[in-house]
């Protein structure tokens, strides 16, 4: 049996691409499923994906822990979470980043391609949507299926939703990843912690569901410990502001859906960048176009 | 102490008083509308100092009871039937949220074919919601097992809700002798209100967020074992209401003439005075016959009832309600409870939709009983009082 | 505590803190942040299964500082009702606040929500109206305007869209004469702040009715969160007025009515909607806009719905709109 890991962002199209592969498979006359992580993950929030295919039809029905291969389609998600863990040793990568394998720390090494699936995108689809792309470097990378399959497979999940029109340019943007994509072997340096999470036994959770604000295990919980996530890993693309320009409005402060603009006493405004998603309202907001969006989730 | 002739439903709603309760929230329904009305009428007549909530449906009444109880007060209720099957979204919020919420439910069965008179399949359906639920054979148990049902309720070892379960009019409607017990006596006996889990902006807590499957069962387990530890403070309770008040009650079941019994039935609710009288008649012809009472569905006396079936040959045991196709939930859960005790157990199904029990149909269970205690073979499951022949 | 007037007066201290898990832009967060900011430490805050829910409350954590319940969809009215009692009880002068989505304020929640009206429970009960069962994945609700797309009203061959109109909440909650009701948006500041500081210094049932624009269920840009919002109330499509004590008080009017299509442009959920539609539509608009504003100035948008003008809404005596 052959295990797939996707991560990617909600909105990228994760569970799309899982299917789609599983589809691949069956048209070959395999047996293949598809499935998503099921958390109740937002727009730009980390989310996972998993697929699987045999020859004989699969019974387990649990997550993917030791992938086969792993699929990253947002290359920013290395920084935030271990996505490698449990790939197994000699497992397969595929990486939606503009970089050669040779410059991707994923934290094991492994043969990997890596292919510049946003911008594939962005010039068949017109937008950022990466997951059809990156299922061209996923054939070119692996055995597994088919590219006629594939592109099959994306014509049917694609079409059926979106019409024949984006069915073609989805299949196009497969084939121009398969082309573009660069193998090689990555490297395996990064460290990969798992996140601080507070595990309680059963006789250690407080009872009736109910927490005030404590720290345990290293880890904040109860009212206003949500603050711990830094949600601006989310980010791709990050505001600039000009303070010359700046008229002291506060519109900004008060139109930021994630409170990430802080006030300052002399009422000009600085950004928290841990929590910044980069929706961009605060320079739409600007009456004096003192705040600009710059491409990038970095500072 | 004051002797009252008063109806379950008065003195339910006298025991609500009595244990000042603070917030009401209701909404009518019969044979329930006694209750509420009679907490209405000491609020208004300012003997009892509450904030009695006209609420707009019962799912409303069991969301205030939750919103007061996790504000930090004493809140009890009363329902029936249709509406406590409209309160079953809210009554799983109770136990886990672990609130001592106290409401009565005056059993009447449940639609399609529903009318408004006694059956058990409301509050049987929300057995597995997290509530502990009493089953009560008289007026003056009526009253005793509300004071009881506070004490148990708030209990720290516990902190869960508690149903006490009347039959609709057999009990709701019936006035009988109930001794009232004066308010020092239950103060002494039912110390004042300390929440434990608060809403309060001077400490604040998040309550009842979503629980995702890293928390949910441990949390699920933690509820199993909270259940399961309230069975010993039930028996301390009773202890304590005896002492203060010289009733007892026996805890979690009850028995009747069942040291030298050869078989038993095993009731709840008003069958079992029916049955007491039936146990006499049968003992005073020779037969040795006795009598479980089953006082809590939830938690389930797995223990004590191996026990007191351990020198029985044959058990029936009473539902009035039906899980299809299986006999009643009761018969079921003793059933498995009595898998490693070799004593036959049969299934007894009457009194559906209100429909009368008698005599006869008690003697009917009893005869039935004491042929499997012979070793007769007998059907697992008898409705009693069925018009034509059973398949 | 001096009135606040602008943004600048406003209280810095975030009690709904950054590291919630709304989309990027998301316009109920804006909404929530901003509401709690003026309401303070003393808040009690209920929130029924939403959006919010889920992006702000996920064991065992919470982006509130304050105390916070949840339990189900459908009860904001009775269980801010029963808080409320207890904390009175108890001596606690708390804001018992109930932070529903128009799905849980509209639908579902309606029975508890006019229960609380009618007995006036001291409660602030806030909708924020993102037009639709957003966390579900975008579903229509009684709130979802005509002709918009949703997973339940999809596009069709044969039916495009939504078919009925926006349910008039406010008229709803007018009719139970409440002490405050206000509509608010989060594109005129001033104005939510005001009505936001009005509803918590006010004593009884109070009701503050926010549009709260949604990325994935409008399909809209994250940055054009705020113009959308603003370009609803240019376009009539959201009106802000206040009822205090039985009065009805417009607390802004646009001068000139843009065209509906101003509105729909910025939203992918109204992209299919060919030009009957957008005139059935913008013929309603015309009809709601001289309810609440008057017929005294023309609007040239208006010019082909002349009878409009006559026409006059069941509840508009009872609204004070005359």
């Amino acid at each position: 049996m052959y295990e797939v890991r996707f991560h990617g962002r909600g909105g990228q199209g994760a569970v799309m691409a899982a299917q789609a592969l599983a589809e691949a498979a069956v048209i070959e006359g395999r047996h293949a499923q598809a499935f998503p992580y099921f958390g109740a993950e937002r727009r730009g929030a980390p989310v996972m994906a998993f697929a699987r295919i045999d020859d004989r039809k699969i019974s387990i029905k649990s997550q993917v822990y030791e992938p086969d291969l792993l699929v990253v389609l947002d290359e920013s998600l290395l920084d935030i979470e271990p996505v490698a863990r449990g790939l197994k040793k000699d497992g397969k990568a595929v990486i939606n980043t503009r970089k050669l394998p040779t410059e991707i720390d994923l934290g094991v090494e492994v043969e990997c391609a890596t292919v510049p699936a946003t911008s594939i995108a962005m010039e068949f689809l017109k937008a950022p949507i990466v997951n059809t792309a990156i299922l061209g470097a996923v054939v070119r990378m692996c055995d597994l299926v088919s590219m006629e399959s594939m592109q099959q497979a994306i014509a049917n999940r694609f079409g059926e939703k979106f019409g024949e029109t984006a069915a073609k340019a989805n299949a196009a943007a497969a084939a121009a990843a398969h082309a573009q994509a660069a193998i090689g072997r990555c490297k395996g340096r990064r460290p990969l912690a798992q996140k601080k999470e507070w595990l309680p036994a059963w006789n250690e959770i407080p009872i009736g569901t109910t927490l005030d604000e404590r720290i345990v295990d290293g880890v904040t919980v109860g009212p206003g410990g949500a603050r711990q996530n830094l949600t601006g890993s989310w980010r791709v693309q990050t505001p600039r502001y000009d303070k010359e320009k700046c008229v002291r409005c506060q519109r900004c402060w008060f139109s930021c859906p994630e409170g990430c603009i802080k006030r300052e006493e002399d009422e000009y405004v600085r950004w928290d960048l841990n929590y910044c998603k980069g929706c961009g309202i605060c320079a739409q907001v600007c009456p004096v176009k003192a705040i600009d969006m710059i491409k990038g989730g970095s500072r | 102490m004051k002797v009252m002739v008063i109806s379950a439903d008065h003195a339910v709603a006298y025991a609500a008083k009595l244990a000042r309760t603070e917030v009401v929230p209701s909404f009518p329904i019969t044979p329930q509308t006694l209750i509420v009305e009679q907490l209405a009428e000491f609020i208004n007549d300012g003997e009892l100092d509450a904030d009695f909530i006209p609420a707009d449906s019962e799912h409303s009444v069991m969301s205030m009871a939750v919103g007061a109880s996790a504000g930090g007060v004493r809140v009890f209720t009363a329902t029936s039937s249709q509406g406590l099957a409209l309160m079953h979204e809210m009554l799983y919020a109770v136990p886990q949220s672990r609130l001592p919420i106290v409401m009565a439910n005056v059993n009447r069965s449940l639609g399609a074919a529903s009318g408004i008179w006694v059956e058990y399949n409301d509050s049987m359906a929300e057995r597995d919601s997290g509530w502990l639920q009493v089953y009560v054979e008289d007026n003056q148990e009526a009253l005793d097992a509300t004071l009881m049902a506070f004490r148990l309720a708030e209990d720290r070892r516990v902190l869960l809700p508690v149903m006490v379960c009347l039959d609709g009019f057999i009990l709701s409607h019936t006035v009988e002798r109930v001794d009232l017990p004066e308010q020092e006596e239950v103060d002494r006996f039912l110390p004042k209100f300390v929440p434990y889990n608060m809403l309060d902006p001077s400490d604040p807590k998040l309550m009842n967020p979503i629980v995702p499957p890293e928390y949910a069962m441990e949390m699920r387990y933690q509820l199993d074992r909270a259940v399961e530890h309230s069975r010993e403070v039930i028996a301390e309770v009773d202890e304590l209401f005896a002492r203060e008040f010289g009733r007892s009650y026996g805890g979690l079941i009850d028995t009747y003439r069942l040291e030298d019994a050869e078989y038993a039935m095993l009731t709840l609710g008003t069958a079992t005075g029916l049955a007491r009288q039936v146990v006499d008649e049968l003992r005073s012809e020779g037969k040795k016959a006795g009598l479980i009472k089953l006082r809590f569905m939830r938690p389930f006396p797995f223990k004590e009832l191996c026990a007191a079936c351990r020198d029985l040959k044959a058990l029936g045991v009473f539902d009035r309600s039906a899980s299809f196709n299986g006999g009643g939930p009761v018969y079921t859960e003793v059933a498995a409870a009595l898998c490693n005790v070799p004593t036959t157990v049969t299934g007894h199904v009457a009194g559906i939709g209100g429909r009368d029990i008698t005599p006869e149909h008690m003697r009917e269970m009893y005869d039935i009983v004491e042929k499997a205690s012979r070793g007769e073979k007998v059907r697992p499951v008898t409705w009693h009082g069925l018009r034509g022949d059973m398949e | 505590m001096s009135e606040m007037r602008t943004i600048k007066d406003m209280p810095v201290n975030d009690m709904f803190v950054s590291g919630h898990g709304a989309c990027a832009g998301c316009g109920m967060a804006v909404a929530v942040k901003n509401i709690m900011r003026i309401l303070g430490a003393d808040t009690t805050v209920y929130v029924p299964a939403s959006c919010l829910v889920v992006i702000s409350a996920m064991y065992p954590t919470s982006n509130f500082r304050t105390p916070y319940l949840f339990t189900a969809f459908e009860n904001t009215g009775a269980v801010t009702t029963g808080i409320r009692a207890a904390q009175r009880r108890r001596g606690l002068s708390s804001t018992v606040v109930g932070l529903a989505g128009d799905g849980g304020t509209f639908d579902i929640g309606l029975q508890a929500l006019s229960g609380a009206a009618e007995r006036n429970e001291d409660i602030l009960y806030v909708c924020l109206d993102n037009e639709g069962y957003m966390n579900t994945g975008i579903q229509r609700s009684g709130a979802t305007p005509f002709g918009a797309w949703t997973t339940t009203t999809p596009v069709g061959t044969k039916v495009e869209g939504k078919r009925e109109f926006k349910k008039d909440i406010m008229a709803i909650i007018a009719a139970h004469d409440p002490p405050y009701a206000a509509s608010l948006s989060i594109a005129h500041f001033n104005d939510f702040i005001k009505k936001v500081e009005k509803a918590k210094a006010k004593k009884g049932f109070r009701f503050l009715h926010v549009m709260t624009p949604c990325v994935p269920g409008w399909r809209s840009d994250p940055s054009m969160t705020v113009e959308i919002a603003r370009m609803a109330v240019e376009t009539g499509m959201w009106t802000l007025y206040e009822i205090e004590d039985g009065e009805a008080r417009t607390t802004y009017k646009p001068q000139t009515m843009l065209p509906v299509t101003d509105y729909l442009k910025l939203q992918g959920r109204f992209r299919h909607m060919e030009n009957g539609d957008v005139a059935k539509l913008q013929e309603w608009l015309c009809a709601k806009w001289y309810l609440h504003y008057g017929n005294d100035m023309e609007q040239p948008v208006c010019a082909t719905f002349e009878k409009m003008k006559r026409v006059r809404h069941p509840h508009e005596e009872q609204l004070h709109f005359i």
